[in-house]
């Protein structure tokens, strides 16, 4: 071969990988204070920062069937006020302590997360302590959350993914509290403050509590900080309570919800799955990552790369506390949602009938080792990885075996997952779009039912 | 360093966790596509993904992917970038892909047909299909601006996306996507001297090319205040979005301004979002900012607000000039510069830490570098940029208030919710 080719090919071969430097999990000092609260520190000491979050155990899924979405507008109003500061007090406390707040609540859990600059970590945790324990719900404040809540619930209204998946859970979860994911315009107008209150006092307590915190500090130190912070701070665990099963679901059912106007459709299907502490759980993110779950996966090649119908269709599991679930969506230009749905089927027909190629399990184990261990190279990353492992319960080295339990995993594995938990022929589809242009799509995929945005049926008349 | 063919190289170790993170980036961005061909420096970016001299379509994703690393691309007005973060132990491969495809693309008409109709798709789920989708970065430009490069849909008109053709490729891919128009960044986990002759080794070859055409971006003087509306279909609240131009990169006013800035949104401590939605309760939301360190050309501090439905737009412009008067006649205090100061340090922080979700590590400071690299010649600006900010004094913002929080200087849009029809009834 002449030079030149010689030097092409040498160029042509990908560099191998390097030896693999070992990843340093945090070291965690853990501790469970006599009032019940669990604390749950990691020093990081790259940055001269701090972030902590303190969540509860409990959110709007432990009061959907009384009153939808109180959890949340519960966190809402919590920064706007303690015993002994105002709502104008807070932020200017926060700012002068380079101080980021945030307060959330979703299904199953509350949460109030800070951070700032290191140098000022025991005020901002004293701050955390007096939103957790003294919160105020100052009633103009109150009045000033749920009418933003309502100007909001009116624009999620109008938002595909949001029509997508209020539908979706309504489906897939039928009398199960994970069903709502936001209240009406009506619920909210309902509130009165003694309920936010009421909800603070029986659920933001210190045995339901667990507080991480990720940053430049000595664990040591930190933790007497913390116990002296949080001591005194004694509250109950809410009663647990009674919750239905969701239903089981047969055959696949179409959902249309008619956006009048919209451009494109937003397509969204799935069933019930695994929660993290299912035996399967690790072989299904594995065959999830195969599927969908990547850039480099056979539903984001064939529906994007090969046939440009969707800019970013993914699938994913959802696991939640009590029950999880396996989801893909895909929005699409409207003469494609029928093509769409075909090949999300086909697709997840394949990983249930044939085992992955070698290249393919390989490829997908790195991938999902490799970006979990990118996850420790921030605070908020590491604290990411510490709430999963905490809030859920998992066992203590959860961080160190990850990456085992992902590389022993088979094709064997992948396709006994895909065929239990991709569940194909009972799938619900929910679809959003103008029902004019893409309804007779939708319905070749099973019972169709059509909602309007506020989640009224409309009725069907076929002529 | 710079190697011979102009490309320069940035190495920031940090050997507190096995990553590193790569960027290549191309000084070009939706500002300087060419007349005719809006979206196209968006689009050309989706085809740095298509396919290289040794790897092709998929592979640059699958071999990123399965080295355990995450990668991405973004459009800017005067940047664009390519960045993988990644386990330290994939350096060399990244480093490999990224020469690739500056080297040579790859890429058919099939490629390009492929990618015009995901770039489409990408317009619908982010701005046709959304309400407020492109609201307001895509509304004011055209407003605000008066030459086209700064003025003109940076998303792409879709005639003009069904315009391009692989000869424009081909043309931009030479123009402007040539090392001496480009910055390596490496940060992370790895010895500095091993990095840079990894980078000599696979980049030092690519040859150098043209000296890249530049548009004239400059604008001519404003006088008036500029104003526009656009019909907003799905969203049921009007939205206001109000931009005022900032001063040109570099310039003492130029640090000032990301005080001011800082003063005036800054979250829910910050006057606008205090008066409007805490005190007035005139607007639902009201936040804005300015991107400063990134663009290299007129840009604009954009406030944006949702009046609740009682209150006309104008009573909330009304309620916001008031907070820019206040600014301009009592100006501010040691006692509200203080904090400002402080929270723009740990908000720097923060940035240089993470800046793009906790799963791309030290993409602020990446992005940083570059920018000072591109636009400064200077890298090291990232140490420093700090104490400018913090030497910043009341009377530097008062007076930068007077100067540009006039009328003469803004721009005013507003999303005005369509009337629709009646939901039609059930289906004939």
């Amino acid at each position: 071969m002449s030079t030149p080719a010689a030097v092409s090919s040498n160029r042509a071969a990908v560099p191998p990988l390097s030896a693999e430097r070992a990843v340093a999990w945090p070291k965690r000092t853990v501790k469970t204070l006599p009032n019940g609260l669990e604390v749950v520190l990691a020093e990081s000491h790259t940055f001269p920062k701090i972030s902590m979050e303190l969540f509860f155990r409990s959110g709007n899924a432990a009061v959907a069937h009384t009153s939808p979405g109180l959890a949340e507008i519960t966190a809402n109003v919590v920064r706007t006020g303690t015993a002994s500061r105002s709502s104008r007090q807070i932020e200017e406390d926060l700012r002068r302590m380079g101080g980021e707040l945030g307060t959330h609540a979703g299904a199953d859990a509350s949460a109030i997360s800070i951070a700032g600059l290191a140098e000022f970590s025991s005020g901002l945790l004293e701050l955390l302590a007096d939103l957790a324990r003294h919160a105020s719900f100052p009633e103009n404040e109150f009045e000033r959350e749920r009418r933003q809540r309502i100007e909001e619930l009116k624009i999620e209204r109008t938002t595909p993914g949001f029509l997508a998946s209020d539908r979706f859970r309504r489906v897939l979860f039928g009398e199960h509290p994970y069903a709502i994911v936001a209240p009406t315009e009506e619920q909210v107008a309902e509130y009165r403050r003694e309920q936010l209150e009421d909800y603070y006092r029986r659920h933001y307590a210190a045995a339901n509590a667990l507080l991480i915190a990720v940053g430049d500090f000595a664990a040591a130190a930190m933790m007497e900080q913390v116990e002296k912070t949080f001591g005194e701070w004694s509250a109950p665990q809410p009663e647990p309570q009674f919750v239905p099963s969701p239903p089981r679901h047969v055959g696949r059912r179409v959902y249309l919800v008619h956006l009048p106007g919209a451009v494109q459709a937003q397509v969204l299907a799935g069933n019930l799955a695994v929660t993290r502490h299912d035996r399967d759980w690790y072989r299904t993110v594995l065959a999830n990552a195969i599927y969908g779950g990547a850039f480099h996966s056979r539903l984001v090649a064939n529906i994007r790369e090969q046939k440009g119908y969707s800019y970013s269709p993914r699938s994913g599991l959802n696991p939640l506390r009590q029950h999880g679930y396996f989801s893909v969506h895909a929005a699409v230009r409207n003469e494609v949602v029928a093509a769409t749905l075909a090949e999300v089927f086909y697709e997840m027909d394949r990983m249930r009938a044939l085992a992955v190629t070698p290249e393919e399990l390989e490829s997908a184990r790195n991938y999902l080792t490799g970006v979990f261990s990118l996850g420790i190279a921030t605070q908020d990353g590491m604290l990411n990885q510490l709430s999963t492992q905490y809030l859920d319960r998992l066992p203590e080295d959860y961080l160190e075996t990850y990456r085992e339990h992902i590389r022993a995993l088979t094709a064997e594995d992948v396709l006994s997952a895909a065929r239990r938990h991709f569940d194909s022929a009972n799938a619900q589809i929910v679809v959003v779009g103008d029902r004019e242009q893409v309804q007779e799509q939708a319905a070749l995929f099973g019972h169709l039912e059509v909602f309007d945005v506020h989640g009224k049926a409309i009725e069907l008349v076929v002529s | 360093m710079r190697l011979g063919n102009g490309l320069r190289v940035v190495a920031s170790p940090d050997r507190s966790a096995p990553f590193v993170t790569v960027g290549v980036y191309y000084q070009i961005g939706f500002r300087l596509e060419p007349r005719g061909r809006s979206g196209f420096a968006h689009l050309f970016e989706h085809m740095m993904f298509q396919g290289s001299e040794n790897a092709g379509k998929m592979e640059h994703i699958r071999l990123i992917n399965s080295s355990g690393g995450l990668l991405n691309g973004t459009t800017n007005y005067d940047i664009t970038n390519y960045f993988e973060a990644v386990p330290s132990n994939a350096l060399e491969r990244v480093l490999w892909l990224e020469a690739d495809r500056m080297r040579a693309l790859k890429v058919d008409d099939e490629n390009l047909r492929n990618q015009r109709d995901v770039v489409k798709e990408e317009v619908r789920v982010n701005v046709m299909n959304q309400p407020y989708g492109g609201f307001p970065w895509l509304d004011l430009p055209p407003v605000a601006f008066r030459n086209w490069p700064n003025a003109h849909n940076f998303y792409g008109d879709f005639t003009d996306l069904d315009a391009a053709t692989l000869d424009d490729v081909r043309t931009f891919f030479r123009m402007f996507y040539a090392p001496n128009n480009a910055v390596l960044l490496m940060i992370g986990d790895f010895d500095p001297n091993e990095a840079f002759s990894l980078a000599k080794r696979y980049f030092e070859d690519v040859p150098r090319g043209p000296e890249p055409a530049r548009a004239d971006i400059s604008e001519p003087p404003q006088r008036e205040e500029r104003r526009g509306e656009v019909p907003e279909p799905f969203g049921p609240l009007a939205a206001v979005a109000i931009g005022y131009t900032m001063p040109p990169r570099g310039t003492k006013d130029w640090y000032t301004a990301a005080v001011l800035d800082r003063i005036l949104h800054g979250g829910r401590a910050g006057r606008v979002h205090r008066r409007l939605v805490l005190e007035k309760q005139i607007a639902v939301e009201a936040s804005g900012g300015a991107d400063l360190l990134d663009t290299n050309g007129p840009t604009q501090m954009v406030t944006r607000i949702f009046p609740k439905p009682e209150f006309s737009t104008d009573e909330a412009i009304g309620a916001f000039d008031g907070v820019i008067l206040e600014l301009a006649l009592q100006g501010t205090k040691a006692e509200e510069l203080d904090p400002v100061k402080v929270k723009i340090r740990a908000d720097y922080y923060s940035m240089l830490e993470g800046g793009m979700g906790s799963y791309m590590p030290r993409f602020g400071l990446m992005h940083y570098l570059a920018s000072f690299a591109l636009f400064d010649g200077d890298p090291d600006r990232v140490n420093t940029i700090l104490d400018k900010y913090l030497a910043v004094t009341p009377a530097e913002v008062q007076s930068l208030a007077q100067k540009i929080l006039v009328p003469g200087n803004r721009a005013i849009v507003i999303r005005r919710p369509v009337e629709r029809d009646a939901p039609k009834g059930a289906a004939r």
